[in-house]
């Protein structure tokens, strides 16, 4: 798969369907009432705003001329009261839109967020972390406003439309026609308009993505930047990246402004032109002068709503952009899935096979081929051999955390039967699996926080026990809250081999059936190692354990010794056994030993 | 206030006087804004009931004129607006990342990446926003508010007076408002940070999400951020519209005030029918302004929310920076010393009384527990933190006294924690040094034993590498890394545990490799496999406190009978064993 990089944009291949808006309809539908009420209301506050002039003309017509200043008075009441009722319309209005809104937010916000959990490592491993987080946050909050009010208010509008129309030709049909006319012309513009627009937001929309990817590295990285006092470097980047945000904002803000120009304009043009008309081409005689008066101000009020609409269309335009790459997000494949008659996993006695699997990263190019391996329930099971040579592969395929091009790998249940991985859900399988991963990852939050994230129920004695038996407990009691001091992935609290201890002691939490350990300690000095590993030794004794090391001594009392290399098991059997064998393994470890000052003896 | 002036500050000046010729357009197209529906009110006396065509076409050319005027006037404000706002927004990205580059340790150790990506986006939007909406339509407001009012005084002063009368408890409520309003937009803009965040680390820890099964726990957590997003938004909501009623009010109390008070005063001839006239037809002229009030007023509270934030960032000044007086050097030559050098973090001691010295081509070896220290060391020579006590001499020179960028250009370090860029490989291994040719990139890339599976690589070293990068094993990653650090061609060159991922066969490789280095460097070895450290003219090895507890040759430490000796024989000693059964 292409690895896609910060400056470079991902391109949208699906051309704009219905499709899209289909589905933004479905967030729309589920509250279909409230917003029906709301357009009720707005409409009535709508019709209470229409006899605000019908009281002027009353004042003016009647109270004034007759000196009336009882009626006077009385209209002033009547006037309040109706401002008051559509005050009180408006705002339930607002409040019930302001709900709608931030619930198409929050749901689309959710369903994105739920999706991105699914999605592969590939998906996170192909992208900077920047692109993603900018879809989640930053263009989630963009589409709410014309997702909900823009709906509402287009609708009002149309409705007003429909009105003025109806309105107008009542009046007169050949002086509406005039004003009608004004239509098409406006109407060729935005067709016009539209595909350059779209084009110019959303060529808008990548260049934000990929300022905010560089951004988001740029932080992340920044102790290597420094390090390598490359901030130049970094800044002339950064500034092509805004250069270009630049530019692409002010084409799309050319091309959106000329939407409400045209419109002003050709209202103008139709009033001239209807007033023309109306005093020479028609006469004095066919078209009264009140008729000219009327016909007037429905110019400017059959092309205020048709404004609005242009500008509600304006800023759909800009958000779809948005739209479509969220969208886009969550129509990612999900790869590894749960089958749809998943089981869940009962408990397993760690018993696991892997039958004839072969598998690779990328099309074409396996890591493993055609490898079978058993182990037995409580074994435990060293991988060792070059780098990339797939041990890591290994593991993550016994996770599930890929797809197996062929061949299966299967569990024995404590109930006798075996399970494919496959078929049961991926909770249950990776919650009886510990794996402790290469790089440890530290959330932001206290140390304690931090090691419960393997089991979220566990007490504040549980997650003590488990940090003493990796002898993580001293350097943590030493800080300054001890385990609720507060520590971040970046942040240079706590030093590696710490951060290593940490994420162990959150994996034994997990208390698993099969521990995996990818490295686990290689940070670690190996007098902590040792302690470390007579800590566990009790843990481990009717556990299955995959144990991944370069450091030879780490893994030389394991059970069975699996030397990885050449896209599959290329020699197996325990220490002893292989060193007698004399192949590659004891190639490995009699070039160890030499390198570790056994020869100077 | 002091919001904007800051903002002020941060446009390119050529862009001032253009900003506020565009504010003055604002201001004149808003009095246009009157001059049509006057012209319409002439047509419809002059031409219509005097049934008199000849004025028609004239005053429609008029109005046209004004109109197309007016509207290409606005068009070129709107234009000029939202390229001064560019403008600011541009040089305020690039002020902050350059405040980032070069913001002290310390500061990153505190803030998240989450936050800062919100103030770089959603605040910097906010600047955008102010820049090119809020400014404009407050000026529009005020303007089209006061030269009506004016007009309005000329008309009658008296019924003037009595709308006027209304803009006291206007600013009365909007004040009030303010000031409620401010905290909830700060708890907002706090929610979208934590938000923020949440999906960030998400996004970043996306491995551990997995291994753990703990999906469901973080849409728990995101999903409980995302409602007290929402629900700080709807906090806003609940409190504008307990404000809106009054403010609404008062906007309609200026056609109350007309029709009624105005019919009042016609009953008692205070004022003529046309006068009247003239108030009714322009009583939204003042109520608008009125309503755009409370709209503004939101606008603005948030923008000051959210440039006080990035003021916060921009103005934050990083503690390590170079001295006034900090000398110039040709090139870093590698002798280092330490001297009497102790260090604190948030009180917590880390390092004690540490010195050393190492000649120009010497090799350094610290070793020691999980947490000693080594790390910091290095830190605290390529001067991410001062030290407390003592001082650190890079040829002769206390570290505060070179130019950090001398000084970190002169070191080439691999981290343990290795972090890539989403660039290709030849672009990570040239990272530091952007001269390379393609041939010293791959003699670089060879040296640290990378060249072997970059080639493999699907495109060679045009693959992409992702972000701290994935995909690779760790092995592989710190090769490339190494490669990096080689490829600075620095006067010290530093291993943080570079090697601890890749195996031993490889190790060795790596290690004859740095003895045949093209270029004179010090060298400065952190691990915790004594084949690394072996070699080295002085090992130091650290206790849990910070001290050195031993130094020496390999030899020497290992009559010692301490630490080192100790983790010998673990590593060691249990090969012994292994080789007499």
């Amino acid at each position: 798969m292409a690895r896609n990089k910060f400056d470079v944009d991902e391109s949208l291949e699906s051309p704009f369907d219905l499709g899209h808006l289909k589905r933004a309809f479905k967030y729309i539908s589920r509250h279909k009432v409230k917003m029906l009420l709301a357009l009720l209301l707005s409409a009535c506050a709508s019709i209470a705003g229409l006899f605000v002039p019908k009281i002027t003309q009353w004042v003016m017509d009647e109270a004034v001329p007759n000196k009336d200043v009882g009626m006077l008075g009385k209209m002033a009441l009547l006037f309040l009261g109706i401002i008051c009722l559509s005050i009180v319309f408006t705002v339930i209005r607002s409040r019930i839109m302001a709900h709608v809104s931030q619930e198409i937010i929050y749901d689309i916000r959710k369903d994105l967020f739920a999706h991105l959990q699914k999605l592969p490592f590939s998906y996170y491993d192909s992208r900077p972390a920047g692109k993603i987080l900018v879809r989640v946050i930053n263009y989630v909050n963009s589409v709410s406003d014309i997702l909900s009010n823009g709906i509402i208010n287009s609708i009002l509008e149309i409705i007003n439309l429909i009105f003025i129309v109806v309105f107008m030709f009542s009046t007169n049909v050949t002086m509406s026609l005039i004003v009608i006319a004004g239509l098409p012309i406006f109407a060729g513009i935005i067709w016009y308009l539209k595909p350059r627009q779209r084009k110019a937001w959303q060529n808008q929309s990548n260049k934000n993505s990929n300022y905010n990817a560089y951004l988001a590295e740029s932080i992340d990285g920044v102790r290597v930047s420094q390090l390598f006092a490359r901030q130049d470097v970094n800044l002339s980047i950064m500034e092509r990246l805004a250069i270009a945000c630049r530019s692409a904002w002010m084409r799309a803000v050319y091309i959106s402004n000329s939407v409400w120009f045209s419109s002003e304009m050709i209202t103008q043009l139709v009033f001239t032109v209807m007033y023309i008309a109306g005093v020479y081409w028609l006469g004095g005689a066919i078209v009264s002068f009140g008729v000219i008066l009327a016909m007037g101000q429905y110019v400017g009020r059959f092309w205020q709503p048709i404004t609005a609409l242009a500008n509600i269309y304006n800023s759909f335009v800009n958000n779809l952009a948005y739209l479509e790459r969220i969208f886009e997000t969550m129509d990612e494949p999900v790869v590894v899935d749960d089958k749809e008659d998943a089981l869940t996993l009962p408990d397993i006695t760690g018993e696991v096979h892997f039958n004839d699997v072969t598998f690779g990263y990328e099309e074409g190019i396996q890591v493993l081929e055609h490898m079978d391996l058993h182990v037995k329930a409580g074994e435990s099971i060293a991988l060792v051999g070059p780098t990339g040579a797939g041990k890591s592969t290994i593991v993550n395929l016994l996770c599930r955390f890929y797809n197996l091009n062929s061949g299966s790998i299967t569990l024995k249940g404590e109930d006798g039967k075996t399970y494919d991985i496959t078929d049961v859900t991926l909770n249950s399988l990776r919650n009886q699996l510990g794996i402790m991963l290469q790089d440890s990852f530290i959330f932001s939050g206290t140390i304690m926080d931090n090691i419960r994230y393997g089991r979220l129920n566990a007490t504040e004695d549980e997650i003590r026990t488990a940090a003493k038996m990796v002898r993580a407990d001293d350097f943590i009691s030493e800080m300054p809250q001890g385990y609720l001091t507060t520590v971040n992935e970046r942040g240079n609290r706590l030093s590696q081999g710490q951060k290593q201890l940490v994420s162990f002691a959150r994996t034994l939490l997990s208390d698993p059936r099969i521990l995996i350990l990818d490295e686990a300690t290689s940070s670690i000095d190996t007098k902590t190692e040792k302690l470390l590993q007579e800590g566990i030794q009790a843990l481990l004794k009717n556990r299955t354990s995959f144990i991944i090391a370069h450091r030879l001594s780490t893994i030389k009392n394991c059970d069975r010794i699996l030397y990885i290399s050449n896209k599959g098991i290329l020699e197996a059997g325990s220490h002893d056994e292989l060193i007698a064998k004399r192949g590659a393994y004891y190639e490995l470890y009699t070039a160890q030993a030499r390198d570790q000052g056994l020869v100077d003896e | 206030m002091q919001q904007i002036k800051w903002l002020w500050s941060v446009m390119d000046k050529r862009f001032h006087r253009k900003h506020i010729i565009a504010l003055v357009i604002s201001a004149v197209t808003s009095v246009m804004l009157l001059i049509n529906p006057s012209l319409t009110s002439r047509l419809v006396d002059e031409v219509i009931v005097a049934q008199n065509p000849e004025p028609l076409i004239p005053i429609l050319m008029t109005m046209l004129g004004f109109k197309v005027l007016r509207e290409c006037m606005r068009y070129y404000m709107v234009i000029s607006l939202e390229k001064t706002s560019q403008n600011t927004i541009f040089n305020l990205r690039n002020r902050l990342f350059t405040r980032l580059q070069y913001q002290d340790m310390r500061f990153f150790d505190t803030h998240r990446t989450g936050d800062l990506m919100t103030r770089m986006s959603a605040d910097a939007d906010w600047c955008r926003h102010f820049l090119s909406y809020i400014d404009y339509s407050a000026v529009d407001s005020v303007v089209m508010f006061l030269s009506t009012s004016i007009y309005f005084f000329f008309v009658n002063w008296k019924l003037a007076l009595a709308l006027v009368c209304v803009t006291p408890l206007l600013m009365l409520i909007t004040k009030v408002y303010s000031k409620r309003v401010r905290q909830l937009f700060i708890n907002m803009r706090d929610k979208l940070s934590e938000m923020n965040t949440a999906a960030q680390e998400n996004i970043a820890g996306n491995r551990v999400v997995k291994a753990f099964a703990r999906e469901e726990y973080e849409k728990e957590g995101f999903d409980k951020r995302s409602s007290a997003f929402r629900d700080s938004h709807l906090a806003i909501n609940k409190l504008w519209l307990s404000f809106y009623p009054f403010i609404e009010i008062l906007a309609n109390a200026m056609t109350l005030i007309t029709v009624f008070l105005g019919g009042l005063f016609l009953i008692q001839g205070e004022l003529t029918p046309g006068e009247l006239t003239i108030f009714t037809s322009l009583s939204w002229a003042v109520a608008h302004p009125m309503r755009m009030l409370g709209n503004l007023l939101n606008d603005f509270q948030r923008f000051s929310t959210c440039a006080n934030k990035i003021m916060e960032m921009d103005l934050g000044k990083p503690s390590i920076v170079d001295n006034s007086c900090a000398v110039s050097h040709e090139k870093l030559q590698g002798k280092v010393e330490f001297r009497n050098v102790s260090f604190a973090y948030d009180g917590q001691d880390v390092l004690k009384d540490i010195t050393f010295t190492a000649n120009p081509g010497d090799t350094i070896a610290i070793m020691g527990p999980t947490g000693s220290g080594k790390t910091t060391i290095i830190q605290l020579l390529a001067r991410f933190y001062d030290v407390r006590q003592g001082e650190i001499l890079v040829d002769d020179c206390d570290v505060r006294k070179w130019k950090l960028q001398e000084l970190r250009g002169g070191i080439g370090t691999a981290l343990q924690d290795v972090f890539l860029f989403s660039d290709t490989a030849e672009g990570n291994v040239a990272f530091g040094n952007q001269e390379l040719t393609f041939e010293e990139v791959r003699d670089f890339a060879n040296r640290a034993a990378a060249d072997d599976f970059i080639t493999k690589l699907p495109e060679g070293y045009d693959t992409i590498i992702g972000e701290r990068g994935v995909g690779l094993s760790g092995g592989q990653r710190q090769r490339i890394a190494l490669a990096r650090a080689l490829a600075m061609r620095p006067g010290i060159l530093i291993m943080d545990d570079t090697t601890s991922a890749v195996d031993m066969e490889t190790e060795q490789y790596i290690q004859q490799q740095l003895k045949e280095l093209p270029y004179d460097c010090t060298k400065i070895i952190i691990a915790q496999r004594i084949s690394s450290v072996k070699d080295a003219d002085q090992i130091l090895v650290l206790d849990r406190t910070g001290a050195i507890a031993e130094r020496g040759t390999h030899q020497e430490l290992l009559k010692n009978h301490g630490y080192y000796y100790e983790t010998y024989c673990l590593q060691n000693g249990i090969e012994i064993e292994g080789g007499n059964d």
